[in-house]
């Protein structure tokens, strides 16, 4: 399947004919469409239609058996995963990847992995270049953290927040990384309506702060419609619309794939 | 070719009481998820008792025998019971560290009571041999070869086709689905527990018998080839642990036989080859032979 | 579960304090720098007023704080099961002795050496064992969890019987004689007629090898500590619990492995001179699994991820077959050579192996936990 054209503007992201296979299974099946460089673009879909399988190609996590993925003039597909972090490729995870043990500070910080030099001699040796680092990085991931909403919990253990706030930590860990991509695999998963208004507006406010390509999964189509700018509809790992969010809310293939053919 | 057929008979002899002991440790780790440290300890417990109750006169070999396996069946189910199943329900890894603990516990007693001794087992195959078709081979070999070979089919048999079998395949694949299906865990993981005791013993006392000199503290040495056995075969793998028995056992006596041919690589290369042939099969297959690969899913 | 399938942070219950409470750090700071300050007069005192019995107790514990806090880095923070640390431990004690010694033919026996200066010796032989670290990553990278512990186990067995074989290197089973120390001119040995007198003690071999014990043995924990605080630590601790998130995250997980390998190996090599150094004559037999056994439980003992806790494993076990061997004769059921009663050295083996076993009941965190426990309840309790 050919990449959809995107009126008026080079994309950011392209995804070109990506196909996943695993053990007999396609989870893919030639996949292709376009990211507007400052848009929110929602990729959807029903389960098991092949949505965190897409974000883990983009991440590098895993390499697809056919096509590319096209961003800041390099393929993904070849890289390793730290490399597509370094190109700023940031994620968050739909099943929550926090270090529970550790304090939402350190978990942010963690996000400035790729962004930071010291190395193991001039961190055992606590050089003054190493100390400085770490103050000026700290500083930063503070006031993402504030920025995201959770400035009074930095010293928490993140394991002991609330469902909510550790979804948050990952968006502000995602930040962290000082992303020119930023992935969002499904935030508002298990959260209620008004949780759920609230991060949609933090959406926005990121895309407007940092005015950086957004990618969306999500099963929840009243914030999809809300802020997406463009959508995408996966089923059994095949596209099968791509558009407006109204254009693809009317599309009858749509409607078939989550309602189901002849169901009420 | 004559010396080669006859290593290769003293391998796979070995190489059943090596299937016997990797066995044990393996149907622990299927059923219960511990790495069982002190499987070795097992050992010594099952050969000690043996070898006291024989030297004691008037006890018939036989019964010493079942003792010994009793004996190290029941400390195994104790071990179970009182120490690994309240942490390995918690986690497994800190079972397995803890029975590191365990197997210290146990060597240092055995390794008290034995002192310098090297104990007899008191068998009645003594170091008679018997000449098969111009071959030399010991009446222990023979014994340990077909008791091996026996215990394993009837494990196997059981394995398959018994309903506390089956249950213990159902607890190793999916504890859950199991435990649902009304397959008491506790339970089947203190079989286990048994099992490897029972199994360990009867290696141990086909280990200690001739050519051995007897049961000695270093006798615990040898029944550290369980782990290489087990990890050749593949750590969750029955079948592997047969194989990798006897991987290891003809390995060790082909290098052991062939020593002066390989004199370049030390005195006493055959108590290492376990291991190379362990790392050179894991750097191939590095979940052993027969071992479920991982998958990896964010 | 973690990818490896062995997730240390939830098994083994791990306390990293220094990693949390940063905001009540400031306050605790000065009553600790007075802690540290008066634990340091003590130190540098001790050879002044305790015998060669507890100097060289000392130094055979310095050894194993270094060597213990190397695991703690492979095990507690990248979450790497090794077994094989012993390994690299004999790589330092043996590669020191060859590159500190001259090199001898005493009738039929040739005994190979070449001759560096001790301290150079000394740097060599900890970047001999991190290179054997890293030669090992590669082989460590591909197997997983229990596989990686069996392995490593195999990598002990393998290099002791090298070193029983390699008569040239090692002096085979009745081992070789480990060069004195000299830094700058000063040596650190016993010389007849040159005795050293320090405020009226005179300085002999033990005396001055406690100081540089010591100075290694912090140098160690500093370094050791600044690596877990920073981002190395936290780099290793994301591998450790997440893998493919951490990569995901921009940390190159197979390079840091590799680093781990390689950090942790240089402390083992340099735990390895110390014991070297400790011992003064140094056999294969020593370098077995029993000594690998020694560092898990001192690193199980400690508290897995806390160098502080480390230490505290590595000085117990350690240190507690000789005391209680010199006081054999005033505890019950302890028999000095030979006598009616358990021998020091096995009640030791009892002490440890039971305390593993306590320990992963009913504290997995170690002592490091069971500190951290009392800090709070501490801290609770002089607030109203």
């Amino acid at each position: 399947m050919k990449v959809p054209m995107i009126p008026a503007v080079a994309p950011a992201l392209t995804v070109d004919a990506v196909t996943v296979r695993f053990a007999g299974l396609t989870a893919l099946d030639d996949v292709s469409f376009a990211v507007a460089p400052r848009a929110v673009h929602a990729v959807i879909g029903p389960n098991g239609a092949g949505k965190s399988t897409l974000f883990n190609v983009l991440s590098g996590a895993y390499k697809p058996a056919q096509g590319s993925v096209w961003f800041r003039g390099t393929d993904l597909t070849k890289l390793q995963p730290h490399d597509v972090a370094r190109l700023g490729v940031a994620r968050t995870f739909q099943n929550i990847a926090l270090l529970a043990s550790e304090t939402v500070e350190e978990n942010l910080m963690l996000g400035r992995h790729h962004i930071t030099r010291t190395g193991f001699a001039a961190a055992a040796l606590g050089s003054p270049a190493a100390r400085r680092e770490d103050r000026r990085h700290r500083a930063r991931a503070r006031e993402i953290g504030a920025f995201v909403g959770l400035g009074d919990k930095l010293g928490a253990t993140a394991g002991a927040l609330s469902y909510g706030d550790q979804k948050r930590v990952e968006i502000a860990r995602a930040l962290c990384v000082e992303p020119e991509l930023l992935l969002l695999d499904e935030p508002v998963a298990g959260m209620n309506a008004h949780e759920t208004s609230v991060i949609a507006q933090l959406v926005r406010d990121i895309r407007d702060a940092l005015l950086i390509p957004i990618l969306l999964v999500e099963h929840d189509m009243g914030m999809v419609m809300a802020i997406a700018d463009r959508v995408t509809v996966l089923d059994f790992g095949r596209r099968i619309a791509d558009g407006a969010p109204d254009h693809v809310q009317g599309d009858p293939e749509v409607k078939r794939a989550y309602l189901g053919a002849g169901e009420e | 070719m004559e010396q080669l057929l006859q290593l290769l008979v003293g391998g796979v002899s070995l190489g059943a009481v090596y299937a016997l002991l990797a066995l044990g440790f393996v149907i622990v780790y299927k059923a219960s998820g511990v790495v069982n440290f002190a499987h070795p300890a097992l050992l010594m417990v099952g050969a000690y008792v043996t070898a006291r109750l024989s030297a004691a006169g008037d006890v018939p070999f036989l019964v010493a025998v079942l003792v010994g396996v009793g004996g190290a069946a029941v400390v195994s189910l104790t071990i179970q019971m009182l120490l690994v199943s309240p942490v390995a329900r918690r986690s497994v890894v800190a079972a397995s560290i803890l029975t590191i603990g365990v197997d210290v516990v146990i060597q240092t007693e055995i390794t008290r009571r034995i002192g310098a001794d090297i104990l007899p087992m008191g068998d009645p195959w003594q170091n008679r041999v018997v000449t098969v078709g111009g071959l030399t081979i010991p009446q222990t070999r023979i014994v340990a070869l077909v008791v091996g070979i026996a215990l394993i089919a009837a494990f196997f048999g059981w394995f398959k086709l018994s309903t506390w079998g089956i249950a213990m395949r159902a607890v190793a694949e999916d504890p859950e689905t199991a435990a649902l299906m009304g397959v008491r865990r506790q339970r089947v993981s203190a079989l286990a527990w048994c099992l490897a005791g029972l199994l360990a013993a009867v290696a141990g006392l086909f280990i200690t018998v001739f050519p051995s000199p007897g049961l000695e503290p270093v006798t615990a040495t040898i029944a550290l080839r369980a782990f290489p056995a087990a990890i050749i075969g593949g750590l969750d793998s029955t079948n592997g642990a047969v194989v990798g028995g006897l991987v290891v056992g003809v390995a060790e006596v082909m290098t052991q036989g062939y020593a002066s041919e390989l004199s370049f690589l030390g005195l006493g290369f055959h108590t290492v080859m376990p291991y190379v042939v362990m790392v050179l099969v894991l750097l191939a297959r590095p979940s052993g032979l027969f071992g479920t690969r991982e998958l990896h899913r964010v | 579960m973690s990818e490896s399938g062995i997730d240390v942070s939830r098994d083994l219950a791990v306390a990293e304090p220094a990693v949390r409470d940063g905001v009540l750090a400031g306050r605790r700071s000065a009553a600790r720098a007075a802690g540290v300050v008066i634990a340091l007069i003590v130190a540098l005192a001790v050879p002044l007023y305790l015998d060669a019995f507890w100097l060289r107790l000392g130094m055979f514990a310095f050894a194993g704080v270094a060597a213990a806090l190397g695991l703690g880095l492979l095990l507690g923070q990248a979450g790497q099961l090794s077994l094989g640390h012993s390994f690299f431990v004999a790589v330092g004690a043996y590669g020191y002795t060859f590159l500190a010694a001259e090199d001898r033919t005493v009738g039929v026996s040739h005994q190979a050496g070449l001759g560096l200066p001790p301290v150079v010796a000394l740097v060599l032989a900890v970047s001999l064992a991190g290179v054997a670290g890293l030669l090992f990553s590669p082989i460590a990278a591909r197997l997983r969890g229990i596989y990686l512990g069996i392995a490593s186990l195999g990598l002990v067995f393998v290099g002791q019987h090298v070193l029983f074989n390699m008569e040239a290197l090692t002096g085979g089973f009745n081992g070789r004689n480990v060069p004195g120390f000299t830094l700058l001119g000063l040596s650190f040995d016993d010389l007849p007629g040159e005795t050293l007198y320090v405020l009226g003690v005179p300085f002999g071999r033990e005396e001055k090898l406690w100081y540089l014990g010591l100075a290694v043995a912090a140098i160690a924990y500093l370094t050791c500590r600044n690596l877990v605080r920073g981002r190395p630590g936290r780099a290793l601790r994301a591998v450790r619990d997440r893998e493919l998130m951490a990569g995901i995250m921009g940390v190159p997980v197979t390079r840091y492995k590799a680093y781990a390998f390689l950090v942790s190996s240089m402390y083992a090599g340099l735990g390895g001179v110390l014991l070297a150094l400790a011992f003064g004559r140094i056999v294969p037999e020593t370098f077995g699994m029993l000594l690998a056994v020694e560092y898990l439980a001192m690193v199980v003992i400690g508290g897995l991820a806390s160098p502080a806790g480390a230490v505290a494993g590595a000085v117990f076990v350690s240190c507690l077959p000789a005391v209680l061997e010199r006081y054999a004769a005033v505890l019950p059921g302890l028999a000095p050579d030979g006598a009616e009663g358990i021998s020091p050295a096995i009640a030791a083996r009892f002490a440890f192996g039971t305390a593993i076993v306590a320990l992963l009941l009913l504290e997995p965190g170690g002592a490091a936990a069971i500190g951290g426990r009392l800090r709070s309840r501490a801290r609770r309790a002089r607030r109203p």
